[in-house]
């Protein structure tokens, strides 16, 4: 395909010819039949995408190839509702849901999972309830949509296993007072696949992303956590480790839009052989979002000379009196620390692996699961 | 035979001559202070026992009991008993103490051809250990020296060296940054590990150390080489002449 990498706008024009999916029929399609009939799709060069090559995406979607022996397999306790998206009740929670968590426009590449959806799942917490953790361990289409509702009070823990999709949407409303923390767990992948993570989290409600990533062939998450009602709390962890010729681009955003909210963002990651890591993480905090109190700390470890880590927060602040800081560190391993190891006993190897696990933790509220997934060892 | 012999021994850092011939014999049950003005090569003495990198042996050669170590890599010397707390301890943050000195015992055992000792028994000698430094039992939990007080970074040495027991301590400027308290638990831990079958070497450029470690010979250097060495008496006329007396 040399010189004729495939842009957003053919890509649309033989999307449109094949037509939208019959999945969950009832699904409102035409926002998203919109914005790619008006080539709004992104294009090679755009800036979101600087870092990622799209066109290697658009060829998967184009390719759309699916897995025919997948299943639905999501485990949940009897007091959580889980329903698939084809079932007309998923347009009912769609409705509790409330006003849309996310802007299309901004994220123009998930009309391409409204337009193929083929696979979903809603769930419901209901309020006041803590029920054990729900899982997601597998869904049969290479689109899909997960949609959460935390109603008041609730507490949850909802566990991404690794799986693969071309593209996957997640989205999340944490109403007042609830609790969801949320754990990604991205295992190596030779596929190319997109995810969306869009939260609102509502007054005295917390959302914490735990997301732990090895690398794809080509992997991009974006994150989109918006802090809607007062005091409202985010706390964001992500570390990864790539190797080889691996692709990871994180896309992190957090608007603050009430008063009182704080959010915390940690990042860390190692990138070894020829990857390369991106980290983009954005903080906006609206005017009247007063007392916000917003940090993003990224550190990145380049493992190796020929490695690539890109990692650039970015600050709009509209309102005064709020507290921001970020911080973004690209470094080597230190090789002084290697020596102190290697002087107590510790051979190279495993001092720079001792190492690295330290580094890496500081994102990792689970080293058991990190090191059953193989970010760390 | 001698515990650790070094011969002859010049060092270079970045091509530039820093040792110039260093001859010193220590034995078993001894104890030697190496002390000189800065810049007289005492770290970097301590560091190249050490395989610190970087710094290159040009002539000359270092033995532990016998054996040539010039050429052996920093864990294979730590393997046979080599040990340097060192002047400014490195921090590693997000690895807990407790785990790096498990990962050293296990190398040290397994060096030996021995089983790891059980997480039990180690835990238990590390909190041993701990608490003959004066050291609260969380210090094992916190991040290597990560956020510690200067006096806790090098308290933390000497847990190490108590832990592994060496059967050479080379001690680079131990005493410097500690108050008077801390510099008494700090020579006790140095005292208790002190026994007949190992030796310590106290790089130090002030002789308050030695009034609590009573060291067996003193050492001066000068411009890369030991100008003078006698007993402990020879610290503490440094103590009142300064080094300005032995051309140094």
């Amino acid at each position: 395909m040399a010189g004729l990498a495939l842009n957003g706008a053919s890509l649309a024009e033989k999307l449109l010819a094949r037509g939208p999916t019959s999945y969950a029929p009832w699904l409102d399609r035409r926002p998203h039949l919109d914005l790619i009939e008006q080539r709004a799709l992104p294009e090679l060069r755009a800036e979101a995408w600087r870092h990622t090559n799209i066109a290697r995406w658009y060829e998967t979607v184009l390719a759309g190839t699916e897995r025919a022996t997948r299943s639905r397999r999501v485990e949940f306790p009897g007091e959580v509702e889980v329903v698939d998206f084809a079932d007309p009740r998923a347009a009912e929670l769609l409705v509790l849901r409330g006003e849309e968590i996310f802007r299309l426009d901004a994220q123009p590449i998930a009309a391409l999972n409204g337009m193929l959806l083929g696979s979903g799942v809603a769930i419901r917490v209901p309020a006041g309830t803590v029920p054990s953790p729900v899982r997601i361990v597998d869904l049969p289409a290479a689109y899909q949509r997960i949609l959460v509702i935390v109603e008041p009070d609730a507490r949850v823990e909802l566990i991404e296993e690794p799986s693969s999709y071309t593209h996957r949407l997640v989205e999340a409303v944490v109403q007042p007072g609830g609790r969801l923390l949320h754990r990604r767990l991205q295992a190596a992948s030779p596929d190319r696949e997109c995810s969306l993570v869009a939260v609102r989290v509502q007054a005295n409600a917390h959302y914490e992303l735990s997301q732990l990533s090895l690398g794809g062939d080509l992997r991009r998450n974006d994150i989109v956590a918006t802090l809607a009602g007062n005091a409202a709390n985010v706390t964001l962890r992500g570390a990864w480790r790539l190797v080889e010729s691996q692709h990871l681009d994180n896309q992190v955003a957090v608007h603050h839009d009430a008063p009182g909210g704080t959010s915390r963002q940690t990042f860390r990651g190692v990138a070894d052989g020829r990857s390369r890591a991106v980290l983009n993480g954005r903080i906006e905090i609206a005017p009247g979002a007063q007392q916000s109190d917003a940090t993003l700390n990224t550190k990145n470890l380049l493992a190796s000379d020929t490695a690539e880590v890109y990692a650039k927060p970015e600050l709009e602040i509209y309102a005064n009196d709020v507290k921001c800081s970020h911080g973004a560190t690209i470094g080597a391993i230190d090789e002084d620390a290697v020596h102190y190891f290697r002087t107590r006993g510790i051979d190279a190897p495993t001092a720079r692996s001792l190492f690295v696990r330290g580094f890496l933790r500081e994102a990792i509220d689970d080293v058991e699961t990190a090191r059953r997934l193989g970010v760390i060892q | 035979m001698s515990l650790l012999r070094v011969e002859e021994l010049h060092v270079e850092v970045d091509g530039k001559p820093i040792l110039a011939g260093i001859d010193l014999e220590v034995d078993a049950g001894e104890v030697h202070a190496v002390m000189g003005p800065n810049g007289s090569g005492k770290s970097t003495f301590a560091n190249v026992l050490a395989g610190r990198p970087g710094y290159d042996v040009v002539r000359g050669s270092m033995r532990v009991d016998g054996e040539d170590v010039t050429e052996l890599a920093p864990e294979e010397r730590s393997l046979r008993g080599l040990f340097l707390a060192f002047q400014y301890p490195i921090e590693i943050p997000g690895v807990s103490n407790m785990e790096f000195l498990k990962a050293a015992v296990d190398a040290h055992a397994l060096g030996r051809g021995e089983d790891p000792p059980s997480a039990i028994d180690f835990v238990r000698h590390a909190r041993e250990a701990a608490s003959r430094l004066e050291l609260n039992p969380d210090f094992l939990k916190r991040g290597v020296n990560d956020g510690f007080s200067g006096g806790e970074k090098k308290r933390n040495e000497i847990l190490q060296m108590l832990i592994l027991e060496p059967r050479l301590a080379v001690l680079d400027e131990t005493d410097s940054g500690l108050d008077i308290d801390a510099l008494q638990v700090v020579a006790n831990g140095i005292n208790a590990f002190r026994g007949d079958g190992n030796a310590v070497v106290l790089v130090t450029h002030y002789q308050r150390l030695l009034n609590y470690v009573v060291p067996d010979h003193v050492h001066v250097l000068a411009d890369g080489r030991i100008v003078h060495s006698g007993d402990r008496s020879l610290a503490l006329e440094l103590e009142e002449r300064g080094y300005g007396w032995l051309g140094a």
